[in-house]
């Protein structure tokens, strides 16, 4: 896992260092994971998710949004991504989740403090989550 | 003025005992001074963390007037700071959907019940455990008022007035006293995704989770008897009052409109510190129609709130029969997330409110006819298991506020740091001890909650008095919570 939480008075500040954005986006997903904090035993399932957006911090944000609206709408808990496809319009992905009852929600990803970097060798991203 | 330098903001000064400013000359980008209701004490918390840079951010936003305003439980937030006001002058003034929040309408309901802590004595666990039995908490659909098509836009137009016509939920003096009776004007489905939709379906009448919560309370004070006397309150009666929002459709209506706006800031030549402040002027179409939705979202928490008000009433006719149920009544509901147009100073201004309070003074025609004569009601809730407060707004918030006050305690500390500091189960045993019935089924959303993660309480309110904002009526403690 390359994401860690930077102290926020109060909402979430997700940091992401990774050597791909592909793996940005799949470490996004087991930070979302974590925070819905689910027992994993319910039923597998997998949902292909589509993102629109060309810029790489604005796709962030639509990605958890989607993950929030999947764990919202259908008490779908995100366990990791087959492989991440990014084109000119957007992303495609295929998720696996487990079916759960999520004990956080989180209300929405923000644009506030949002980045999405190259640093060395790699990427770095930042996204606040409202929960 | 030595803590908020030390803290490395630069600048402010102490204009009085409660306020602190920074003038707008201070950031080239600022247009209007940044302005703390806060002691000293407070603003040495306040400045803390990112809170006052985040006001001045506010302060940069087209068509703000006056001053960028925190109250004294101001907090870092996401764009605005929680605890900020900022009016806006129509028609090139803008609308920001993250001065609003995503929880659009977050508010608080306090139901008063005609009988004391000591009358429902042991009955109180029997209480707090029905109540978290009928009210869905965290991701819980169960329970929730269901319904579809027209029937939910109804809801999205109307508000609770709604629900009482054509499901019986709530009383006529339920929807006279909520805020603006529980409906802004102008709401249109129409400008509402089908995703918010389907994220508020199962919603209507469901707690969440988060720093909602459920409060069974008793009336420990009474500060001031005659506005006391005038909202229904006396010296050990039970309370009830309810901290919820929009759920999930308020946060979609958010997520779409600050993606819509954050996509046509060049085309109104505006520049943002930060992008969460993305704004639309009032009379651009992303603007009015970013109103109209959030309109649908207010009425939505409005009718949230009623349905779990109906639910506590249910709770308490089973549990103390149905005559106290009926017996239960509403003193208000406010808003503490949204922007109305209002009129101060003969000026039509559009006045954000992110964590902030309503509190207009006596004498105004826009509260219940039954108040006019004191003002309107607020309700500052504490943090767990600590002093909650009924407010009533007061002239000095017209003056010097654009008619507002606080909103609760506000935060101090992270979750996380909450969290390292004590266990949920740690924090269920002190409560229990201090006697308050606890249904959470969360510990770690619990611990999130704990008390010492939020400042005092009672000194927040005393600024506000203190700066004429509103008066105390009336300190309540819990005796139970149920929360998400």
């Amino acid at each position: 896992m390359s994401y860690r939480w930077v102290e926020h008075t109060a909402e979430l500040e997700m940091e992401i260092e990774a050597d791909t954005e592909e793996a940005v986006f799949r470490d996004a997903l087991h930070a979302v994971g974590e925070l819905l904090d689910s027992d994993a035993s319910g039923e597998q399932v997998w949902r292909q998710v589509t993102v629109d957006g060309h810029e790489r911090a604005v796709l962030l944000v639509q990605w958890l949004d989607e993950l929030v609206y999947l764990a919202e709408t259908e008490d779908l808990v995100p366990e990791d991504a087959g492989r991440i496809e990014f084109s000119d319009r957007g992303l495609v992905a295929t998720v696996r989740c487990h079916r759960g009852r999520p004990r956080h929600l989180i209300k929405a990803a923000t644009y506030h403090r949002l980045s999405f970097e190259r640093s060395d060798g790699g990427f770095l991203a930042r996204v606040v989550l409202d929960v | 003025m030595s803590d908020v330098v030390q803290a490395g903001v630069r600048g402010f000064h102490q204009v009085d005992e409660v306020v602190w400013e920074l003038g707008a000359e201070s950031r080239a980008d600022m247009r209007v001074p940044a302005r703390v209701f806060a002691d000293r004490e407070l603003i040495g918390q306040i400045a803390a963390d990112r809170s006052l840079e985040q006001l001045q951010n506010v302060a940069t936003l087209p068509g703000i007037t006056g001053a960028a305003l925190a109250m004294p439980d101001i907090h870092q937030g996401y764009g605005f700071p929680v605890g900020g006001v900022a009016a806006t002058e129509p028609p090139d003034g803008i609308i920001s959907p993250g001065g609003v929040g995503y929880d659009i309408n977050c508010g608080v309901r306090l139901l008063t019940l005609p009988v004391t802590a000591l009358e429902l004595g042991a009955r109180t666990e029997a209480l707090v455990h029905e109540i978290s039995r009928r009210v869905p908490v965290g991701t819980g659909h169960g329970g929730a008022l269901e319904l579809k098509g027209a029937a939910f836009d109804r809801v999205l137009v109307q508000g609770p007035r709604v629900l009482l016509a054509e499901h019986g939920i709530g009383t006529a003096e339920d929807v006279e006293h909520t805020e603006s009776e529980g409906c802004l004007e102008g709401a249109d489905p129409t400008t509402v995704s089908e995703r918010a939709r389907a994220r508020g379906a199962d919603q209507l009448g469901t707690l969440g989770s988060g720093n909602h919560f459920l409060e069974v309370q008793r009336v420990a004070r009474i500060l001031d008897p005659r506005t006391a006397d005038v909202f229904g309150l006396r010296e050990e009666q039970v309370t009830v009052l309810i901290h919820s929002g929009s759920r999930g459709f308020g946060h979609q209506v958010c997520s779409d409109y600050v993606r819509r706006m954050d996509a046509v800031q060049a085309r109104y030549r505006i520049t943002l510190p930060d992008r969460e402040l993305a704004c639309a002027p009032l009379s651009s179409p992303e603007g009015r129609q970013y109103l109209a939705a959030m309109a649908c979202a207010a009425n939505f928490a409005w009718g949230n709130r009623a349905v779990l008000a109906h639910r506590v009433r249910e709770s308490v006719a089973r549990i103390l029969g149905p005559q106290v149920a009926e017996g239960t009544r509403q003193i208000y509901d406010v808003a503490h997330n949204v922007a109305k147009l209002e009129t101060h100073d003969g000026r039509a201004l559009c006045v954000h409110r992110k964590g902030a309070t309503r509190a207009f003074p006596a004498g105004s025609p826009e509260i219940p006819s039954g108040f006019r004569e004191v003002g309107q009601p607020v309700f500052i809730p504490g943090s767990m298991g600590t002093s909650s407060f009924v407010l009533v707004g007061r002239q000095g918030a017209m003056d010097r506020s654009f008619g507002t006050t606080c909103h609760g305690a506000g935060r101090r500390m992270s979750r996380t740091g909450a969290r390292k500091k004590i266990t949920g189960a740690e924090l269920r045993h002190e409560l229990e001890g201090q006697g308050i019935v606890v249904r959470c089924p969360s510990n770690r959303g619990l611990a999130e909650e704990a008390p010492f993660a939020y400042k005092d309480v009672e000194r927040v309110v005393a600024v506000v008095e203190r700066a004429g904002l509103a008066g105390r009526v009336a300190q309540l403690l819990p005796v139970g919570v149920v929360k998400g």
